[in-house]
């Protein structure tokens, strides 16, 4: 394991963006593939690749940006790292791997190998049986007991799907174009109309 | 030599050094933390991709360092203001936590304090002579009431005066309005309990800067609820943006930082203190500092620790101890009994711009404008806000769908969480360890704490009333299993998901009662 370079990853994965994108297809087997052909901090090169398409496809390029382009899957990797426990590295690797059994049992091909519809599909169902609450079985306190929400089926699967939500809608790409985000808003305003088309904030805390 | 030593630099601490420096006293403040810089020391300006690890921290560094403090709000943003806890022990028996919040710096823990500032009432001061817990107060409301009154103007005071008996108006700045979600919420819980008011939340921020804050270099609430990384703006009281300056002002003021009190110096003839014994937290080297006169603001377990240790042949039990109450009937709130739910009926055309600092508050009913079967009461802070990207959480849902979803606001979402009064009881009590020492060679604190009957009675009646408050107002709620609650600092800029929590609260520490 080495140090993550976070530089060195987020160029790769802006190379990324230069190689077989479109607005709902979804990266390309290739792009994945070269990426995965680059130094890795904490992941080997074949779970990256993996890892990107999970992202891509949880979070994919739309109008705005997605997961990738805000460097998702560097940003979780070196998560790994500098925060996640042994125990944590060990779930999340073994969620990240899970998805490309399925995909192997499915479709006899790994995950990032499969077509960006095939891999939505594949992963839709996973994700609605993984999110199916269960009865909690862990005692937590104080904050994090107020924050956590209700166990469900797969908790490692759930984690990945967090962080990679959490690193996203913290991301300078999601917050200057999918939500808004004012650093300093300047004051409060208690009421002011909203619309269809009102974007919700964005930002670290609750509010 | 000095006019006074104040001993700590957190909330009551930066108060005593300023109204001493302002009364012409030459003042050093003895800080046992580092030095913290306002602004300078802040995390205030770091962007959401700006801070290290998602806002997380680490896992092992929590493991490790933060058992206790890790139960309160750290983030990676405020992690250097919390107490390593491995670093700082103290001892607590088998079967009964207790969590004990701290912050060793500059400023103490009113750099990361909840703001919540709410008067106590001419009930509360009649209320140990009327029940018979605790000893008579020695005063009354209508003796504090100026001081309130000075203390509110310096700091600033953000809140309504909404006419209430048991919540003393005071003197404020405008309040921060509530939004139309809470509007809703507040009519309905006013004509489904016509004794119980929703009203918006008293805090130290300055909604509205006055010359005087400014000429300390203080400004208005910009809204931006990173309250606890510290404010470059001054815009919420504490000690580094407020007090201290106003001490530093005077030309009267000394401050010592990374000076531990080891405990203070008495002089049996005189039978009068004259200083102060410290340990430099980082070279372990002894010094005394004199002085006429000394304010202990050590934090309530802090300051009956240095008291415990000022032990001489004349006062073998400890400094001022001969009744041996020293460190006994340790108090504080009930706290994280939080009841939420989801307002199908809230206003849809209806947001809000900013990020206030507060959100609303229901003062105490029971044993006011309804019975009860305990003694004293309880209020709740809350708020209602509308629901946003996190609802991607946790909820089925990936691809050009879920971005579409969690682009969009989403429904009203309420929480309220109970504040109860814990009565005094000589058994819950902070005592010195007399076999282990701190690695400055201190006893290290005993800490033995529990609820009684009147915590636990009041506990059930929080979660039942907050429960009805949250359906009347049109929410459903749900409960998770009980597990034991630990210390949560009030706040209100963090809300639990959408579900109610039922904990059984146990003891933690607080600066005062009503001041979260």
């Amino acid at each position: 394991m080495t140090i993550p370079n976070m530089d060195r990853r987020s160029l790769l994965e802006s190379a990324l963006l230069l190689m077989g994108v479109t607005v709902t297809a979804g990266f390309s087997t290739e792009a994945f593939a070269k990426a995965a052909a680059s130094p890795k901090p904490f992941l080997d090169q074949k779970s990256f690749t993996l890892l990107s398409a999970i992202a891509d496809t949880i979070i994919p390029k739309t109008d705005t940006p997605g997961a990738v382009d805000a460097h998702v899957p560097a940003k979780f990797d070196a998560l790994l790292v500098n925060w996640a426990s042994p125990e944590h590295r060990v779930q999340l690797a073994g969620a990240i791997t899970k998805i490309d059994d399925l995909a192997r049992e499915k479709q006899a091909k790994g995950f990032a190998e499969l077509t960006p519809d095939q891999r939505k599909e594949l992963l839709s169902a996973h994700d609605t049986a993984a999110l199916k609450p269960v009865p909690r079985t862990d005692k937590l306190t104080g904050m994090r007991a107020m924050m956590a929400g209700p166990s469900v089926a797969e908790p490692g699967y759930a984690k990945l799907k967090e962080l990679i939500v959490l690193l996203y809608y913290y991301s300078e790409e999601a917050l200057t174009t999918e939500l808004v985000y004012e650093h300093s808003p300047g004051g409060w305003t208690p009421s002011v109309k909203a619309t269809p088309e009102t974007r919700a904030t964005g930002g670290l805390g609750m509010f | 030599m000095f006019d006074a030593i104040v001993v700590g630099s957190g909330m009551s601490g930066g108060i005593s050094a300023k109204e001493l420096c302002e009364q012409g006293l030459k003042v050093l403040v003895i800080e046992r933390g580092r030095k913290l810089v306002h602004g300078e020391s802040y995390t205030d300006n770091l962007q959401p991709w700006e801070v290290p690890n998602a806002g997380m921290v680490p896992e092992e560094d929590l493991a490790r360092h933060y058992k206790i403090q890790g139960e309160s709000f750290i983030t990676a943003a405020t992690q250097q203001y919390w107490v390593k806890d491995d670093e700082n022990p103290y001892i607590t028996p088998e079967g009964k936590p207790f969590d004990w919040i701290r912050g060793y710096h500059l400023g103490g823990r009113s750099i990361m304090w909840g703001r919540q500032s709410y008067r106590l009432s001419p009930q509360d001061f009649e209320a140990n002579a009327k029940d018979g817990h605790g000893s008579d107060w020695p005063i009354r409301y209508d003796d504090l009431a100026p001081w309130y009154s000075h203390i509110e103007k310096f700091i600033g005071v953000a809140g309504d005066r909404d006419g209430l008996p048991q919540l003393p108006d005071g003197e404020y700045l405008p309040a921060f309005a509530l939004n139309d979600g809470e509007l809703m919420f507040k009519a309905a819980i006013e004509k489904a309990f016509p004794g119980r008011k929703v009203i918006a939340g008293r805090t130290a921020n300055l909604s509205k800067a006055q010359p005087h804050h400014e000429e300390l270099g203080r400004m208005s609430c910009q809204a931006r609820s990173l309250c606890d990384r510290g404010c470059g703006y001054g815009a919420y009281h504490s000690s580094l943006s407020s007090s201290l300056p106003a001490a530093d002002r005077t030309g009267n003021l000394t401050i010592v930082t990374d000076a531990i009190v080891h405990s203070l110096v008495h002089d049996p003839k005189t039978g009068k203190v004259t200083g102060v014994r410290t340990i430099d937290q980082n070279t372990k080297a002894h010094r005394t500092y004199e002085s006429k006169i000394v304010f202990l603001n050590a934090s309530t377990i802090g300051t009956a620790q240095i008291l415990l240790n000022s032990k001489s042949e004349a006062m073998p039990r400890g400094l001022a101890n001969s009744s041996d109450m020293v460190g006994r009937n340790l108090m504080d709130h009930l706290f994280a009994l939080s009841v939420a739910g989801l307002l199908p009926n809230g206003p849809k055309d209806s947001f809000y711009h900013g990020r206030r600092p507060t959100g609303i508050y229901i003062p105490r009913f029971r044993n006011v404008t309804e019975p009860a079967d305990f003694l004293r009461g309880f209020g709740y802070q809350g708020g209602v806000s509308r629901m946003g990207w996190r609802t991607a959480i946790g909820q089925p849902g990936i691809g050009a769908e879920l971005k579409a979803r969690t682009r969009k606001l989403g429904p009203w979402f309420t929480y309220i969480s109970g504040f109860g009064e814990m009565l005094p009881n000589p058994n819950n009590r902070v005592t010195l360890s007399t076999t282990q020492v701190d690695k400055w060679g201190i006893p290290v604190v005993q800490v033995d704490c529990a609820h009684g009957p009147n915590e636990q009675a009041m506990t059930k009646q929080i979660l039942e009333d907050g429960k009805a408050m949250i359906q009347a107002a049109g929410a459903s709620s749900s409960r998770p299993p009980p597990s034991p609650a630990r210390r949560a600092l009030a706040s209100t800029r963090w809300a639990p998901p959408a579900w109610a929590r039922t904990r059984r609260p146990r003891c933690s520490t607080s600066s005062t009662r009503r001041t979260t």
